[in-house]
């Protein structure tokens, strides 16, 4: 049952649908490439279905000018593999990367959407404070200023372990060394992430 | 994790204790299945809740919450008993083995079954599943570790590995799926307040080092603390920074904490959200940088704070590493949305701006690589060395040609390396490891023997027996030069070891006689530096079993825990029960992630999931006057208090409660909604689970205990 669905609606036939913002083509799409990562990642995976949805006919099916960068998701720790399509600077559509060596093109629900990682408009885009009480934007240099001018002041005033730093398992590996290296230079060991919990 | 997701697929059993993979880590799956229908190897989950991963299970486990500790001990015992054992990779590769038999020989399942609730037919059952289907993977979650003995469970469950010879095996191993993308590289890089990256500690070597490979002054760092005392000592940790501001327990540091950094981190996976709540609003500077404005953003409510908006994970790049140890190149998929920057420019301009810059950036021109090549050159004891970025990416553009069964790179320019060069990968040249502690194949190839880290000689208290504490003669990889044990490597480079030596001599030195640079060793079923050197059952700080309590009593209270004195004996009230009956456990769903700042605001998925439950059993939510889908108030002994929807399911027994714990953006009943920026809350707000998760912390590691406190069920 699953495996004829899969051929019908699986995901060469979502790779030309293209990601929208419009919720309800994007609602369909999105529906449809989760219903074939459900039947992937359950019981009846075999070699032959995942090879129907290979990274060559994605290619194939790429805009004009599309680039396919290779990613990796950021919801778990599994690492499955995304293809991006990126067209004049714009992440157009997001494809299964079935020859992945961990993931082998399956994602779950989380992983299938990572497009709105980039697209949701509930994304910040100024730096912002709070003011009594209201929200204010400001520009990058005032609050960079701000933020180390206080920065200063309480180290100055209470040392430098009045600040706590907690950074993240989100970021890369790299910036994680520099949240570390940072506190080291700051002066403090109050620094911790999410790993501990 | 010692082996890698893909390697369960050779499995011919496997244990699941805390961990709901089908929901945290779904694609796991596909290996997992594979080896349950092609090996027809048993799938066992132990839990106090019937998770999706128990609907794949072949035996089901009802385990009561915090009570893992036994239940493992009792499998070891009755692996024992029944001469089961692997008694040639004990003699050869275990020290501590009969001190530890001895205290495994109290957990009889018996006395298993009075403790965890799991009947003793059911354990004796379990250990011969594991006993006749070896090699068994064996996987565990937050489900193991959020307890105020989850360092003895972990140990514990090490041990049952080490008993049944599974480790160092393809199909074996302990297996930790770990939680967020990148938590196992952050975590080598040593976020903690306890360790400079990679696990090198906070002693003055530790220092020294570094400051060798950043190439700055001793000296120059010192001078950054306050007094060269607290560069030595561990800082508050994750768990419990917000008492360096509230202080109700008495903090041992010179100043409170007025400043607070969240980059990249939403603070509802906090327990004692209340508390947390609190703590911010009393802060003088609150800075969160964040593609989101978080649960935090809602949660303060006080003028102290800045949203700084990052870019996303896919607006940059830079490495990051899986569960299965993988290094990954994740590649910039567009640049920073309108407004955003990334997390290397936004570090730079503050540390530009502190006055630190030259030092700070002295080997780093070109961002990220030049930060992978400072590692490479620094990060030795785990092996982050071999990784370069060319190397990496090389893996990253030629992932089509990595066999599924080996991760081995099948011809190729890759040919022959492991997938993502998991650590420790030695040099330029060697494959990665891609499973630790395997002595089939030889060093330079990525097998392993144990570590020797704590001497060669021990003597254990309890028995007052000295053991050698190297590999047992003839053990060790192909090619060794020493056929046996060996030490670690120190002095090719006077007055370095292959920890600190920059040259990077030591380790090349080893690999090239086929040894280990950190020694051949045995595995330790004792740790003398810790309070319970073998592990113990020790009841929940807040236990529904007061009997049990004088049985099994929780530590002595510990002042100076990561600077914050810290209740174990003063909180642990028999009587408490009366009040919350009911046990708290809390878990994942697999629509949402952490927090749930990114999936809360991801329209696809909050369609999916939109709303904050509580799982109760219909059984008790019928004696309480309480209808499936009628709101219901739950209460912690802390005070905390949330309203949630009473969702019916026997998934859960009649005496626990279940809830996810990715919701925040409501507070005891209220909408905070209105407290975010206008136009960026996430589509879907929710009470915080962990308003209501009980106080209590690891007494090595202060990890909170979210999974096994007390609670009361009202309808609200």
């Amino acid at each position: 049952m699953a495996r004829k669905k899969i051929s019908k609606t699986g995901v060469s036939s979502t790779a030309r649908s293209r990601v929208t913002l419009n919720p309800k083509l994007a609602r369909r799409s999105f529906l449809k490439l989760s219903a074939a990562t459900a039947a992937l990642s359950g019981a009846a995976m075999t070699a032959k279905m995942t090879g129907k949805a290979n990274a060559a006919q994605a290619a194939n099916d790429m805009y004009p000018d599309s680039q396919m960068v290779r990613s990796v998701c950021t919801h778990c720790a599994v690492g499955c593999g995304i293809n991006a399509e990126v067209n004049n600077g714009v992440w157009v559509r997001q494809e299964v990367a079935a020859d992945h060596p961990v993931s082998r093109g399956a994602y779950c629900c989380k992983g299938a959407s990572a497009i709105d990682m980039v697209t949701s408009p509930q994304r910040l885009k100024s730096p912002m404070k709070r003011v009594n009480g209201k929200w204010q934007t400001l520009s990058w240099d005032q609050a960079m200023d701000e933020i180390s001018a206080k920065l200063t002041e309480i180290r100055d005033t209470d040392g430098p372990d009045a600040l706590h730093f907690n950074g993240s398992a989100k970021v890369s590996t790299e910036m994680a060394y520099l949240q570390r290296k940072f506190a080291a230079f700051w002066g403090s060991n109050n620094i911790d992430h999410q790993a501990r919990i | 994790m010692t082996n890698s997701l893909n390697d369960i697929r050779h499995a011919k059993s496997m244990i699941f204790i805390g961990s709901n993979a089908t929901e945290a880590h779904p694609v796991s799956l596909q290996h997992i299945l594979h080896a349950k229908e092609v090996n027809n190897a048993p799938i066992i989950v132990v839990d106090p809740r019937f998770t999706k991963l128990a609907a794949k299970s072949d035996e089901f486990v009802r385990i009561r919450p915090g009570s893992d500790c036994a239940f493992i001990m009792g499998l070891i015992n009755e692996v024992i008993i029944n001469g089961w054992e692997d008694k040639q990779f004990i003699k050869t590769r275990v020290s501590g083995y009969p001190e530890m038999k001895e205290v495994a020989a109290h957990y009889t399942p018996e006395v298993v079954e009075d403790i965890t609730g799991i009947p003793a037919a059911q354990t004796r059952k379990v250990a011969k599943m594991l006993a006749m289907n070896r090699p068994t993977s064996l996987t565990w979650c937050m489900g193991g570790t959020q307890h105020h003995i989850g360092s003895s469970i972990t140990r514990a469950f090490c041990i049952l590995q080490l008993v049944l010879g599974n480790m160092g095996k393809s199909g074996g191993g302990t297996n930790i799926f770990r939680g967020h993308d990148n938590v196992q590289g952050a975590t080598d890089m040593c976020v903690l307040s306890h360790s400079l990256p990679a696990y090198y500690g906070l002693s003055d070597g530790a220092w020294q080092h570094w400051c060798r490979v950043w190439d700055v002054d001793y000296d120059y760092i010192v001078s950054r603390f306050k007094d060269k005392e607290w560069m030595n000592a561990n800082g508050f940790t994750l768990a419990r920074w917000y008492e360096g501001v509230l202080q109700n327990d008495e903090i041992t540091q010179y100043t409170p904490i007025k400043a607070l950094f969240q980059w990249g981190i939403g603070l509802n996976s906090n327990s004692q959200f209340a508390k947390v709540k609190e703590a911010m609003d009393k802060l003088d500077l609150l800075v969160v940088v964040d593609p989101f404005p978080t649960a935090t953003a809602a949660a303060c409510e006080s003028d102290n704070i800045y949203l700084l908006p990052s870019a996303s994970q896919y607006e940059t790049s830079g490495s990051v590493t899986s569960t299965s140890r993988q290094i990954q190149w994740r590649y910039k998929i567009v640049d920073p949305i309108g407004g955003c920057k990334d997390d290397y420019t936004i570090m730079q301009e503050l540390v530009n701006r502190l006055g630190f810059a030259d030092e700070f950036y002295k080997n780093i021109k070109e961002v990220p690589e030049d930060i992978t090549r400072e590692i490479n050159k620094g990060a030795l004891t785990i092996g982050y060395n071999g990784q370069s970025p060319e190397r990496i990416k090389k893996h990253m553009e030629n992932w089509h040609t990595f066999d599924i069964e080996t991760l081995q790179a099948v011809g190729g320019p890759c040919d022959g390396e492991y997938y993502g060069m998991p650590w420790p990968c030695w040099t330029d040249e060697h494959p990665g490891t891609p499973i630790l502690y395997d002595i089939s194949k030889s060093v330079a190839e990525g097998g392993l023997p144990f570590r020797n880290r704590f001497g060669d000689v021990a003597t254990y208290v309890m028995s007052g027996r000295e053991e050698i504490q190297l590999a047992e003669k003839g053990v060790c990889n192909p090619g060794s030069e020493v056929e046996g044990g060996y030490p670690e490597f120190k002095d090719v480079v006077p007055g370095t070891n292959w920890k600190t030596d920059l040259s990077q001599e030591t380790i090349k030195e080893a690999i090239g006689r086929g040894m280990a640079p950190f020694g051949n060793a045995r595995a330790r079923c004792v740790v003398w530096s810790f309070p319970d050197q073998i592990p113990i059952h020790r009841e929940p700080l807040h236990s529904p079993r007061p009997d049990l309590i004088e049985k099994y009593p929780t530590y002595e209270d510990k002042p100076n825990h990561y600077r914050v004195f810290t209740k174990y004996k003063s909180e642990q009230n028999p009587e408490l029960v009366k009040s919350f009956p009911y046990v708290l456990t809390t878990g994942r769903m697999v629509e949402h992630m952490g927090g749930g700042a990114e999936t809360r605001s991801n329209k696809y998925l909050s369609e999916l999931q939109p709303e904050m439950y509580a799982e109760i059993n219909p059984r008790l939510g019928n004696n309480l006057g309480i209808r499936d889908g009628e709101m219901v108030w739950i209460e912690s002994p802390e005070g905390g208090k949330i309203k949630v929807k009473a969702f019916f399911t026997e998934r859960v027994d009649d005496k626990t409660i279940f809830m996810p714990f990715h919701f925040g953006g409501m507070l005891a009943g209220k909408s905070l909604a209105g407290n975010y920026p206008e136009g960026h809350a996430p589509y879907v707000v929710g009470e915080s689970a962990n308003v209501c998760t009980n106080y209590g912390y690891d007494i090595i590691t202060q990890i909170q205990a979210t999974k096994d406190g007390l609670c009361n069920v009202s309808r609200a």
